[in-house]
């Protein structure tokens, strides 16, 4: 791979970083705009491509697409189907208005978009519980009601854990890193270090002897953690790995200070 | 001289944020943007198919008065030409870029509000990027303020730019184009023009490359562009190095 690159906007892709895979179209990912620039010689315009904002560019040889990757921690805005962690505010006769994002409007939830709910068969969410939901719909132009769901539209199942979760414990994370931690889950590498993190797979290994645990990665910075040991050893076990991710997205810890952080806040936690 | 110092994406609550604090002049400057925000009441904004872009500045000791209220419309005409508000999102949305002026002189009523416009530039700018909106193209902010005696000083001090016949401000995008020309005071035509090509000097560093190609090393000059650059940089380095680690 060749040398990171750093575009601010108004700068053009360089020829030579683009992939060179010419069986598909080149796509363009976010901060990037096709600009055509007419040539006083020939009557034929020539395309630059430049940034929009600032960032590493990035490319994918296999997909043939071409982004740039902003600064990552930013307010959590709702886009189609990303998978957010929801509490409900109130429930009305069709929907439970829930809290996504703090400072927004509530986002609705139909109190049948449960797999296999029915008029009698419906979750009674009270206030304050949370779902795994997906987002369903943004609605168009300012002010417009954000949807959401627990049941893949098209097939009618619970797909990737949505549904109401019981027990365990949410934890505030940056977005930034509920971006990392959800690539570092999907990309289905044999590595242990995806996306710079060793976090996860150590403690899966430091706690596997004790129950294991339960996670939930939401895009809107929220990480719900859930152990299924004795009483008080989950609890432990729950606020220890809430603390590690906590302070591994704070610190921005390198891969090798993670598994001593992890090491460290476990002792302290007299886990291991 | 001492150059400016500048950290990006410090505010938590923000989309983005960036801190400017210029040494000459003194001023420390703390900018934060939100974008894109819905605006109430704003739904029918006379451009519907753009952004509007709303910029507040707040002095650190006073409430803002009409200086304020002078350079946040230069910042308002500047930025939002900048601002691309036609992207995806932005449209009939607002902009809100807040800085506040946390250090330096007070700026007294009657005084000239354009020593501190270059450093209430550039933090907006950083902030912008920051927040990552949309903008066509970066650029830079410099003060200069002609003596008495004919000499083009860089970035006076506050004492120095009440003594000063002229004050020129001139904001220069990084394909070196004019983007804002203020000035203050008696000057000729031959005056103007030598100021602004001080500033491009200043602000594009030695050798400009006009044909708009970027070139990597123009940081090492010390021009304001390249400062800018670097300070971004940085800040995406240090944002993705467990990305940068693994290649």
């Amino acid at each position: 791979m060749s040398t990171p690159l750093v575009l601010l906007p108004s700068d053009e892709v360089p020829r030579d970083h683009l992939p060179a895979n010419n069986s598909n179209p080149l796509r363009l990912g976010p901060g990037l705009r096709i600009l055509s620039q007419p040539s006083s010689k020939s009557a034929d315009s020539k395309h630059v491509l430049t940034a929009t904002q600032a960032g590493l560019l990035t490319t994918d040889a296999k997909k043939n697409t071409v982004s740039l990757l902003s600064f990552p921690n930013r307010r959590y805005i709702p886009t189609v189907n990303d998978f957010v962690i929801a509490q409900i505010h109130h429930s009305s006769a069709d929907f439970f208005h829930c809290m996504v994002t703090p400072h927004t409007a509530h986002a609705l939830l139909g109190q049948l978009s449960f797999e296999g709910a029915s008029k009698k068969t419906r979750p009674m969410l009270k206030q304050g519980e949370l779902v795994y939901a997906r987002v369903l719909s943004v609605g168009v132009g300012a002010g417009a009601e954000v949807e959401l769901t627990c049941v893949s539209p098209s097939t009618g199942k619970a797909e990737g854990g949505m549904g109401p979760l019981a027990g365990g414990m949410v934890f505030d994370i940056s977005t930034g890193m509920a971006g990392r931690l959800i690539r570092a889950n999907s990309s289905s590498a044999e590595t242990d270090e995806i996306e710079g993190l060793v976090v996860l797979s150590e403690l899966g290994k430091k706690l596997e002897s004790s129950g294991g645990f339960e996670l939930a990665v939401g895009r809107n910075g929220k990480v719900w953690v859930n152990c299924s040991d004795s009483e008080e050893n989950a609890i432990r076990a729950t606020v220890a790995i809430g603390r590690c991710l906590q302070e591994t997205d704070q610190k921005n810890l390198h891969p090798h200070d993670q598994k001593k952080l992890v090491t460290k806040i476990l002792r302290e936690m007299k886990l291991a | 001289m001492v150059g400016p110092t500048t950290s990006l994406s410090q505010l938590n609550r923000a989309d983005g944020s960036a801190s400017y604090k210029c040494p000459a002049t003194g001023y420390n400057i703390l900018g934060a943007v939100n974008a894109p925000v819905e605006l109430p009441g704003r739904r029918d904004a006379l451009k519907p198919e753009e952004a509007t872009v709303e910029v507040f500045v707040k002095p650190g000791t006073t409430t803002a008065g009409v200086g304020e209220r002078y350079v946040e419309g230069i910042l308002r005409s500047v930025l939002g030409k900048v601002v691309l508000g036609r992207e995806k999102g932005f449209p009939r949305r607002g902009v809100v870029l807040t800085l506040a002026i946390v250090g330096g002189e007070n700026i007294e009523r009657g005084d000239s509000y354009l020593t501190i416009l270059p450093a209430l530039l550039h933090a907006g700018l950083l902030a912008m990027m920051s927040a990552s909106v949309p903008l066509s193209m970066t650029f830079a902010a410099t003060l200069l303020c002609v003596t008495k005696s004919g000499d083009i000083v860089r970035d006076p001090s506050p004492t120095a730019a009440k003594a000063a016949v002229s004050l020129h401000v001139f904001a220069i995008s990084s394909k070196s184009h004019l983007l804002l020309n203020e000035s203050e005071g008696r000057f000729d035509f031959d005056t103007w023009e030598l100021a602004r090509q001080h500033a491009l000097s200043i602000c594009q560093g030695a050798s400009d490359s006009s044909d708009g190609d970027v070139s990597m090393s123009e940081g090492k000059d010390g021009s304001l562009n390249g400062f800018i650059r670097e300070a971004v940089e940085d800040q995406i380095y240090s944002d993705y190095a467990y990305k940068l680690d693994s290649i």
